[in-house]
């Protein structure tokens, strides 16, 4: 973890070389700290950090950066945590982003990455040649989806009205049905 | 001749990577021509990949162009739909990223040209961090309203050749008002890269310093 904070111009090109290149470039954090996390130390579930993070959740002392599932693809994103606190996050290209997630792990405080609950629309086929087109038509748009059994999962990645739009004719035509408030749905 | 040199593997983050996607013609090149001496000035660090079909058009036109060292732009051949090789398959895309990481050691950014293609194309982030998609008020004034993923998922959204929008018969504010509309909360750029006066360069240098170099206040 590297906290950046403001550097008077005069020491700027002091520091510029003990900084990994993109960091020489930060001199212009002035107005609140932006701390920086560089790799992941491991699973909340882990057993050796989570005794530790239980201790540290007792003493309210574990924050977290709360991020679309979408974006745990991302290596490089800058976020707000649920305490306030800005972050920038740059990590290896061999290291992702996951639900449980810790970035720090310190005596005083950590932050653990939670993935936002996604939203799934569900749809099933009125037989299997709609089955096919169905699953053809969401592959073609690069939809990202799931199955349950007979029922196919579209994961809202962008606006729900974007895919109803493109669904509505197999919808019209009684080719498909959505399945709204299904029990244990996916989330 | 270019040699592949296997990146070791690092803590480093390394330089990030930035997609720029868009149809044919729509300025994806002379975007980034504009921007280089924005770069410069900055004192940001970059190097380019350029994805073609069956050429190396786009990084010769940088190499020759006297902005960037030749040496730092790699080309690929797509040899099929471009998209596949930034989404379906990137492989090839992060091999040429992974070079030249390898080979300039202090690079903040490796710019990645996608080969023109239709508004379906889209980055995975496996080979980039953050993307934009680039068109222009040529391809008329209807483009944001036909959607696709390029303009709905993309980080940025810029709208191109705002200079030439009178002579096209669209309304260049409309079209930015509709894209914003259209694309909600994510930002839409309206921009001109070439001529007398450039316009959006410096903003969208702005936004990739701050959201993947961190420079610039916390928000």
């Amino acid at each position: 973890m590297r906290i950046l904070t403001p550097i008077p111009l005069a020491q700027a090109q002091e520091v510029s070389h003990a900084l990994p290149p993109f960091l020489r470039l930060c001199p212009d954090v002035r107005a609140r700290p932006l701390t920086l996390y560089s790799r992941i130390l491991g699973a909340a579930d882990q057993p050796d950090l989570h005794d530790r993070l239980h201790r540290l959740d007792h003493a309210h002392a574990v924050d977290h950066l709360r991020l679309p599932r979408a974006d745990l693809a991302r290596r490089r994103l800058r976020g707000k945590t649920e305490a306030g606190r800005d972050v920038a996050i740059a990590l290896p290209r061999d290291q992702q982003l996951f639900d449980g997630a810790v970035l720090a792990l310190e005596d005083h405080g950590a932050l653990v990455v939670r993935a936002e609950a996604e939203d799934w629309l569900r749809f099933a086929a009125k037989d299997a040649a709609t089955a096919l087109r169905l699953g053809y038509f969401a592959g073609n748009l690069h939809w990202r989806v799931r199955f349950e059994g007979a029922v196919l999962l579209i994961a809202v990645e962008t606006g729900e009205h974007v895919y109803i739009e493109r669904l509505t004719p197999m919808i019209d035509a009684g080719d498909i049905t959505r399945i709204v408030d299904a029990p244990g749905a996916a989330s | 001749m270019t040699q592949f040199i296997p990146l070791s593997k690092s803590d480093a983050p390394g330089p990030a990577r930035i997609g720029i996607g868009g149809p044919v013609g729509s300025g994806k090149t002379a975007l980034i021509e504009a921007m280089m001496p924005v770069f410069k000035a900055r004192g940001i660090e970059v190097a380019v990949v350029t994805n073609d079909l069956v050429t190396k058009e786009d990084a010769r036109r940088l190499q020759a162009g006297g902005l960037i060292d030749p040496e730092r732009v790699s080309a690929v051949e797509a040899g099929a739909c471009p998209h596949t090789v930034i989404r379906e398959d990137p492989t090839l895309n992060i091999a040429a990223a992974d070079d030249l990481e390898a080979r300039f050691p202090g690079l903040d950014l490796i710019l990645i040209e996608s080969g023109g293609d239709n508004l379906a194309s889209t980055f995975s982030l496996d080979l980039v961090d953050w993307w934009m998609f680039v068109i222009d008020v040529g391809q008329g004034d209807d483009i944001p309203r036909k959607r696709g993923p390029g303009i709905l998922q993309s980080d940025l959204l810029v709208i191109n050749k705002l200079d030439l929008a009178p002579h096209v018969f669209v309304d260049a504010d409309a079209i930015l008002a509709e894209a914003r509309q259209i694309r909600a909360a994510s930002p839409v750029i309206g921009c001109r890269c070439k001529g007398a006066l450039i316009e959006g360069v410096d903003e969208i240098v702005d936004m990739l310093a701050r959201d993947l170099l961190f420079q610039g206040a916390a928000s």
